[in-house]
C-alpha cells in the first residue's frame, strides 16, 4: 500500500513541477554563457558573463566596435579641459532610458557616485575613477557628492582628475537610470534594467537562462531579431552537443572544448577565430631566484622555448605567437616587433656565458601554476631541463592560494597573463609591467620604462602615444623582462543562418544589427 | 505513533549539529581564499579585497564566524552567497529546491516498479532465460559508471537521432534522458535485492499452503508473495533515496540542470562556502526525513515495529 502511495505520488507530482516554458521563437538569438552572472548590475559587475549580459544592455561615453576601435555612444564628443587634467563631455540628444526617461548629465553622476560610494561595491569600473578630484573622499564617506564631475547642462558635463588620464573617454562604464529605485525600489534588479541599449532585460532564470528582448526604441536603431537568449552551460562537451542538435545558434566557446570543435571538418565555414585581449607571459622573479638577474639567462630562457611546438601540441592551434606584450585586436599593438626564435644552441651559449654551462651551479626551482596549466609549465620543465639542463620542476597550486601569492611577489617562476580592461594598450605595458603597479606580479621594474609610461598617459593623441609604447615595448623585451608566450584565441561558431554576429577580443559582439535567416 | 516520530525527529538534532561541524571544518580546509576567486585577476587591489572580507566577516577568526554562522542559521538564515553579488543563500537555493528533490522522486518512481517487477519476475522464471535477460541488466546496470551511459544515449538518442534534447531542464522531454540515468542503476539494485527475496518468500509455508488451496500460480505469486517482497524492499528506499541525491551531482552537470547537485559543485569551485554548506545540511537533512518517512511507513504497515521501539525488520 505504501509502496502505491509513493507511487502515486511521484507520478502526479513530476508532470505538475515540470513547469513548461514557451519554446523561443526563430527570432531569437541562443548563445551560451559558462555561468550565471553574479549579477546584472552595472555597477557590481566585475566578471566575463556579467560583462556579456550588460554590454546588449546598458552603454557607456564610448562603445567598442569588434576591430577594438572606440565609437562615440552616449557622448558624441570630448573636448579636454583647459587645464589639461579632465574633459568635458557632450552627451548624444533624444537618448531615452527602457524606463522612457530621458538619458541626461545627472545620470553620469549618479552612476560615477554609485561606484564610488561606501558601502556600494563598484565593481570593475570603480577602478576608473580613482583619478576623479574628490573619488577618495566619496569611497571613504567624507564627502556624499563626487566633487570632480560639474554638471554643465543636461547635455554637458566636466569631469576634473588630479592627474592627466586621457583614456579616460574609452573606459568602459554602464551608464544607470539615476530615477529607477525611487521607481522601482532597491532590488529593481530583478525586475528590470536601467540601461539605454538595443536590448532590454526580460528575465534570468537562474541556472538555466538570461532573456533579454529587443529594444524598438533604440536611438541606434531597433535591432531585428525579438531578443537574445544566453543559455548557461557549464561544459564545452554539453555546449557543443547543443550547438549540434540546434539548441543553440551562436557559441563562444570554452577551452576545454577547443580540440573537439577544431578537429571536426563540419565546423570549419562556422569557426570565428580571434585573438583574446590578453597577453601571456613568463613570469621571472629576480629577487626570488638569483640566475634571473643575469639577462642572458633570461634570454636563454625564451630561447629554448619552442612556441610552435606548444601551439600545435597545447593549444590545439588556437593560439598564435606573442612577440612582445601587446596583443593585436587592441590598439597600440606593434605588429613589427622582432620575431622571438627558438634556437637552442644559442640558448645553451648564452646560459654558459652567464656562468652556468650545462646548466651546472644552477640552484633547482619550481615552476608554479594552477591547475588548468600542467600540462603547460610540465612543458617548461622538461624542456628548460633538456636544453638548458636546468633544474625546473612543475608544482601545481590552488588557484586562489596562487593568485594571493602570485600578488604578493612570492611566486619565483610561473607562467601568467593579463586580461585587458579598456581596448588600449596602456592596459597590458601600465598594468603589468609599471614597477609601481600591483599586478606587476614578477616585480621586473625599469625606470626609463615608467617614464615612457607616465608620459604616453599624458598623450591624448593615438598616434603620439603608440609610438611611445613602442619605445616601452622595446626596452622591456631588450631586457628580457619576460619570454612572452604564445597568446589564446576566442573561438566561437556561428550557424550559417546567423549574420552581423561575431566575437571581439572581449568576447561576443553586441548583437544590435544580428540577423537570423 | 506521534511519540515514535517526535523521538525520532529529536534523533535527527544531533546528526544536523554533526553535519554542520564537519562540513565547516572541510570547506575551511579546503585550500583558497573566497574574495581572491571573486576579484580573480583583480585580488591585487588590496583596498577592493579588505571591502568584501569585511562585507561578508571573512576579516574574523574562524571560531567567531563558525558561531556567527551556527547563531544565523538557528535563526533560519543561511547568509549570502558569495558567488551571486547581495543575494540570499536562500534565493540561490530556491530554483535548485524545485529540481533536485523532483529528478530524484521521479528516478525513484521509475526505478521502484521495474525493479521489483523485473527481481520477482526473473526469480519466479529462475534459471531460464528472463531471468538471464534480468541478471544482465542488473550486472550492467550497476557496473557501467552513469556518466559513460550519459555519454552514450545522448550521443545516440539526441544527437545522432535528434529525439531527445541534448540538455537542459523544464519540459518532460528534457526529463527522460537524466531520469532514465538516475533510474537504472537503482531499479537493478531493486531488482537484484527483489529476486532474492522473491525467492526465499516462494519457500514459505503460506505459499505452499495457498498453492495447496488451489489458487492459481499467478494469484499465488502476484497476489501473496509480491506483497511479501514489496515490504523489505520499502525500508531499503531511504538508503536509495540517499544514492539518488548523490548520483544527482553527476547527473545535473552532465544535463546542465539547474539542480542542488550542480550548484553545489559550482560552489564548491567558487569557493562559495555559504551555499555549499547550506546544500550539505540540506542533503543530510532529506536523506534523514526519506529515512524517516520509511520507518514511519513500515511501523504503519506493522505494528511490532512500534511495539519495539522503531527498529527495523
Amino acid at each position: 500500500m505504501a509502496f502505491r502511495f509513493l507511487y502515486r505520488a511521484a507520478v502526479f507530482a513530476v508532470p505538475a513541477a515540470l513547469t513548461v516554458w514557451s519554446q523561443a521563437d526563430a527570432k531569437t538569438l541562443r548563445v551560451n554563457i559558462s555561468a550565471d552572472p553574479a549579477q546584472i548590475d552595472p555597477i557590481t559587475y566585475s566578471e566575463l558573463n556579467s560583462y556579456q549580459v550588460l554590454e546588449q544592455v546598458y552603454e557607456g561615453f564610448t562603445s567598442i566596435t569588434p576591430d577594438g576601435r572606440a565609437l562615440p555612444a552616449l557622448a558624441v564628443s570630448w573636448t579636454p579641459l583647459p587645464s589639461g587634467y579632465g574633459f568635458r563631455f557632450n552627451l548624444r540628444e533624444g537618448v531615452k532610458f527602457h524606463s522612457g526617461r530621458a538619458f541626461t548629465a545627472k545620470d553620469v553622476k549618479y552612476t560615477f557616485e554609485q561606484l564610488l560610494k561606501p558601502g556600494g561595491q563598484g565593481g570593475l569600473s570603480a577602478q576608473f575613477l580613482n583619478n576623479v578630484i574628490g573619488a577618495a573622499d566619496l569611497k571613504a564617506g567624507k564627502a556624499s557628492e563626487l566633487a570632480g564631475v560639474k554638471i554643465v547642462d543636461d547635455r554637458t558635463i566636466e569631469v576634473a582628475f588630479t592627474k592627466p588620464d586621457v583614456l579616460f573617454p574609452i573606459y568602459q562604464f554602464f551608464f544607470m537610470d539615476s530615477g529607477i529605485v525611487s521607481a522601482l525600489g532597491a532590488d529593481w534588479m530583478t525586475k528590470a534594467d536601467a540601461g539605454t541599449g538595443p536590448f532590454t532585460f526580460k528575465q534570468w532564470k537562474r541556472g538555466i537562462e538570461v532573456d533579454l528582448a529587443a529594444n524598438p526604441g533604440y536611438w541606434g536603431g531597433a535591432p531585428k531579431i525579438d531578443g537574445v537568449q544566453f543559455l548557461i552551460i557549464p561544459t564545452g562537451d554539453t555546449t557543443l552537443s547543443q550547438y549540434d542538435a540546434g539548441e543553440l545558434d551562436f557559441v563562444n566557446l570554452p577551452e576545454n572544448s577547443f580540440r573537439r570543435a577544431l578537429g571536426n571538418p563540419d565546423y570549419q565555414s562556422q569557426t570565428i577565430k580571434v585573438p583574446k585581449a590578453q597577453v601571456r607571459y613568463m613570469g621571472m622573479n629576480q629577487a626570488l631566484y638569483a640566475p634571473f638577474r643575469d639577462k642572458r639567462v633570461r634570454e636563454a630562457i625564451s630561447l629554448s622555448l619552442d612556441r610552435d611546438a606548444m601551439i600545435r601540441g597545447l593549444y590545439n592551434g588556437a593560439a598564435f605567437k606573442l612577440n612582445g606584450q601587446t596583443v593585436p585586436g587592441i590598439p597600440g599593438y606593434n605588429p613589427d616587433m622582432p620575431p622571438l626564435k627558438y634556437d637552442p644552441e644559442r640558448a645553451k651559449a648564452l646560459l654558459a656565458e652567464a656562468g652556468y654551462p650545462g646548466g651546472k651551479g644552477m640552484p633547482p626551482v619550481d615552476i608554479q601554476c594552477i591547475e588548468p596549466f600542467r600540462d603547460e609549465i610540465t612543458y617548461y620543465a622538461n624542456q628548460l631541463g633538456k636544453v638548458l639542463g636546468m633544474p625546473v620542476t612543475p608544482k601545481v597550486v590552488e588557484r586562489a592560494t596562487f593568485i594571493k601569492s602570485m600578488n604578493a611577489g612570492e611566486v619565483a617562476f610561473f607562467p601568467w597573463g593579463w586580461t585587458a580592461d579598456y581596448p588600449d594598450a596602456m592596459t597590458f605595458l601600465g598594468e603589468m609591467w609599471q614597477s609601481k603597479s600591483p599586478f606587476n606580479r614578477p616585480r621586473w621594474s625599469n625606470a626609463a620604462f615608467d617614464t615612457l609610461i607616465e608620459r604616453a598617459q599624458t598623450e591624448p593623441e593615438d598616434a603620439k602615444r603608440f609610438a611611445i609604447y613602442r619605445q616601452a615595448e622595446k626596452i622591456l623585451m631588450d631586457d628580457w623582462a619576460t619570454a612572452p608566450l604564445p597568446a589564446t584565441t576566442n573561438i566561437a561558431l556561428r550557424k550559417p543562418n546567423v549574420k552581423n554576429v561575431t566575437v571581439t577580443p572581449f568576447g561576443y559582439s553586441v548583437f544590435q544589427s544580428a540577423l537570423i535567416q | 505513533m506521534t511519540m515514535f516520530v517526535l523521538r525520532r525527529l529529536l534523533g535527527l538534532m544531533p546528526v544536523l549539529a554533526v553535519a554542520i561541524g564537519l562540513t565547516f571544518a572541510a570547506l575551511q580546509a579546503l585550500p583558497g581564499d573566497p574574495v581572491a576567486v571573486m576579484l580573480s585577476d583583480h585580488s591585487a587591489d588590496a583596498e577592493l579585497a579588505a571591502r568584501l572580507r569585511a562585507e561578508y566577516g571573512l576579516d574574523q577568526p574562524v571560531w567567531r564566524q563558525f558561531l556567527t554562522y551556527v547563531a544565523h542559521i538557528a535563526a533560519g538564515d543561511f547568509g549570502l552567497s558569495f558567488r551571486f553579488v547581495h543575494t540570499p543563500v536562500i534565493d540561490v537555493l530556491a530554483d535548485g529546491l524545485k529540481v533536485s528533490p523532483i529528478l530524484a522522486l521521479a528516478a525513484l518512481a521509475v526505478a521502484f516498479p521495474l525493479g521489483a517487477f523485473a527481481g520477482s519476475y526473473a526469480a519466479i522464471h529462475r534459471n531460464r532465460w528472463p531471468d538471464t535477460a534480468v541478471i544482465l541488466f542488473l550486472v550492467a546496470g550497476i557496473s557501467i559508471p552513469n556518466f559513460a551511459l550519459a555519454t552514450f544515449l545522448v550521443y545516440v538518442l539526441s544527437i545522432k537521432l535528434g529525439v531527445l534534447p541534448v540538455a537542459g531542464w523544464g519540459t518532460l522531454d528534457r526529463a527522460v534522458l537524466p531520469v532514465m540515468i538516475l533510474a537504472i542503476p537503482c531499479a537493478a539494485y531493486l531488482a537484484r535485492l527483489a529476486r532474492a527475496l522473491m525467492l526465499e518468500v516462494l519457500q514459505h509455508d503460506y505459499v505452499r499452503t495457498a498453492r495447496a488451496k488451489g489458487m492459481s500460480e499467478r494469484a499465488v505469486v502476484w497476489r501473496h508473495a509480491f506483497r511479501n517482497v514489496l515490504v523489505p524492499l520499502l525500508t531499503q528506499t531511504g538508503v536509495i533515496f540517499g544514492g539518488l541525491l548523490s548520483t544527482t551531482f553527476v547527473v545535473e552537470t552532465i544535463f546542465n540542470i539547474p539542480g542542488l547537485g550542480r550548484l553545489a559543485i559550482q560552489s564548491i569551485f567558487a569557493r562559495d562556502y555559504p551555499v555549499a554548506m547550506a546544500i550539505i545540511l540540506l542533503f543530510t537533512l532529506f536523506y534523514a526525513v526519506i529515512n524517516l518517512m520509511v520507518d514511519v511507513l513500515c511501523a504503519a504497515i506493522d505494528p511490532r515495529l512500534r511495539a519495539e521501539g522503531g527498529s527495523r525488520p
